[in-house]
């Protein structure tokens, strides 16, 4: 009987109506015989799940959820193991789709960077750095550029323009960003400063994942042009 | 005035597929629609669920058991046949397709096509031949069991490389027609496998999509051979083309096919104009955008638009994308059963 090999997992519409709608999907575990882990979202908290059945995925669950917790400032939701939520009360939803992959696909073992937010810039020979600032009563990020380059001012409007992208920030000023909850989000803003310095290659990388898996003309080389 | 529903989900898709009267138009999507976390829930991934027969049902299945759709389509592919014809495959992981490599043919001339021995029994064959069966003796008669076996010019891109293929055609349309006669024997032998396994109908893929091919193309090249088709294997079939195709709808409706499976770039209610009565069409909810990328509001908006225009059958497009939100799937459903409830 084939619905007796399904087992006794939650069913599609009962996970759902739990836990919400589906906010990003990370089809590859690769710390994790390869499930599909995703996130689901109700009333403001963010629910990590799994359909699979795999003997210990509670656990590896868990520990994707503690990852949300240390690599995006979220805190955990108490009494449960696979949800969490952000202090602020708004979620961040794009953040969140860059954050959830980056605790299922990056080593869970992976040291958390701590100290000032910093990072290499590619196209030039600057030390990018975003620092928290109060102003007008809620935080921005300010992005200054330290190391040799033409035109620095030009970079660091670029990350400015990756954290409004990427992180769904607003812009402060040419050189500073804050979330629309105005509430500090440090480790949101260290995950998303590489991603937000090189936002070409980033698209690049989007649009070629959004296709992975898409059935169509193109992809399936029965097309002239895209 | 509320639904009731007076119709197994196969006589639904049944009669919907025969031009017939139905409580409520049938959700049925003659491609498929396997999705990742659908994968995890039955614990039957890809590439594993595409060459396994048992993994294969069971994903398969869950089309009906977890998204209420009417009908269940265990070929999940368009590249079975072609790897028991020997063409180089690409299995792919969980998340993507597998896909013939095309730029490694396996032919080039209309002498060096054969069907292998042990065509029908290689692994790659019978796991649809099998998974059939297994979803038969499981659901019998409440759920329609959609087979699948391409058609020749599907077939022609696979074996002979997409451009070789198409040059064929300018260079030799004799050629090119000889090939798609012999080829058109690995549909027969395949289809009329799956009709003995239990399928109730067939899913017939032949992409000459006008993204590559005009309509005339589709009158000199494939238009008999449909017809052939609809003589020779006797369970409804359904034709299915990706890309734009309202201007070759006219030829398609001629054919005597049961139903045309059509692409998002077409218009459904230009689609129904041309086509009338004479075939049924299913589809076209768009895969990449609205079932991909945006939420059940605007699925809903899709599924009420062809609904409106008097397309039979509701169904994605196509194979939908792997990693589609289930949500939007069940909205299909949903979507059908509201607009039933305020026609009837």
């Amino acid at each position: 009987m084939i619905r007796a090999t399904v087992s006794k997992r939650p069913g599609v519409l009962d996970v759902i109506r739990k836990y919400g709608r589906c906010l990003e999907l990370v089809s590859i575990d690769p710390h994790f015989h390869d499930i599909t882990v995703g996130i689901y979202l109700s009333d403001g908290v963010v629910t990590v799940w799994t359909f699979s059945g795999r003997v210990g995925v509670e656990d590896r669950i868990q520990q994707i959820r503690d990852l949300l917790v240390v690599r995006g400032d979220m805190v955990a939701v108490d009494g449960t193991r696979n949800q969490a939520r952000f202090e602020c009360g708004i979620v961040h939803e794009r953040p969140l789709s860059f954050l959830i992959a980056n605790c299922v696909e990056k080593s869970p073992d992976l040291e958390q960077a701590t100290g000032p937010i910093t990072v290499r810039d590619f196209r030039t020979k600057l030390t990018l750095t975003a620092t928290p600032r109060a102003r007008d009563g809620r935080w921005a990020y300010e992005v200054t550029g330290v190391g040799e380059a033409s035109k620095p001012e030009m970079r660091i409007r670029a990350v400015v323009g990756g954290f409004m992208r990427y992180g769904e920030m607003e812009r402060v000023s040419p050189s500073e960003a804050a979330f629309t909850c105005g509430a500090r989000h440090d480790e949101l803003v260290r995950l998303l400063i590489p991603t937000a310095r090189n936002v070409s290659s980033v698209e690049d990388a989007l649009e070629a994942d959004a296709l992975r898996g898409q059935m169509t003309t193109q992809t399936l080389g029965f097309a002239s042009s895209p | 005035m509320a639904l009731v529903e007076t119709m197994t989900p196969r006589e639904r898709v049944l009669n919907a597929l025969a031009g017939k009267p139905v409580d409520r138009p049938p959700v049925s999507n003659p491609t498929n629609v396997a999705t990742v976390e659908l994968m995890d829930l039955v614990d039957a991934p890809f590439p594993d669920a595409c060459r396994d027969p048992e993994l294969n049902a069971r994903l398969a299945a869950t089309g009906y058991t977890e998204l209420g759709y009417d009908s269940i389509q265990p070929y999940f592919t368009i590249i079975q046949e072609s790897s028991a014809l020997g063409c180089e495959m690409q299995w792919e992981q969980k998340d993507n397709w597998p896909t013939v490599r095309m730029m490694s043919p396996i032919w080039k001339e209309p002498e060096d096509i054969h069907i292998p021995d042990g065509f029908l029994d290689h692994p790659d064959n019978q796991t649809v031949i099998q998974s059939i069966k297994i979803l038969k003796g499981q659901f019998d008669d409440e759920v329609a069991i959609i087979g699948k076996t391409m058609g020749p010019w599907t077939l022609g891109y696979h074996v002979f490389g997409v451009e070789p293929f198409l040059l064929m055609s300018i260079d030799d349309p004799d050629k090119m027609l000889r090939c798609l006669h012999l080829m058109k024997e690995i549909s027969v032998l395949f289809g009329q496998a799956q009709i003995d396994a239990g399928a109730d109908a067939l899913t017939f893929p032949d992409h000459a999509t006008g993204d590559l091919v005009s309509s005339d193309y589709y009158r000199r090249f494939l238009q008999e051979i449909h017809v052939e088709m609809v003589e020779r294997l006797k369970v409804p079939l359904i034709l299915h083309i990706c890309g734009n195709t309202l201007d070759r709808m006219d030829y398609i409706a001629q054919t005597g096919m049961a139903a045309f499976h059509f692409d998002s770039k077409n218009d459904p209610a230009e689609a129904m104009r041309i086509v009338g009565d004479r075939i049924r069409l299913v589809g076209n909810i768009n895969n990449p955008e609205t079932l991909y990328a945006k939420t059940p509001v605007e699925v809903r908006a899709e599924v009420n638009r062809a609904l409106d225009a008097g397309v039979q059958l509701i169904a994605p497009e196509c194979a939908i994308p792997l990693r589609t939100k289930l949500e939007n799937l069940l909205e299909i459903p949903a979507a059908v059963k509201d607009w039933a409830e305020e026609h009837s």
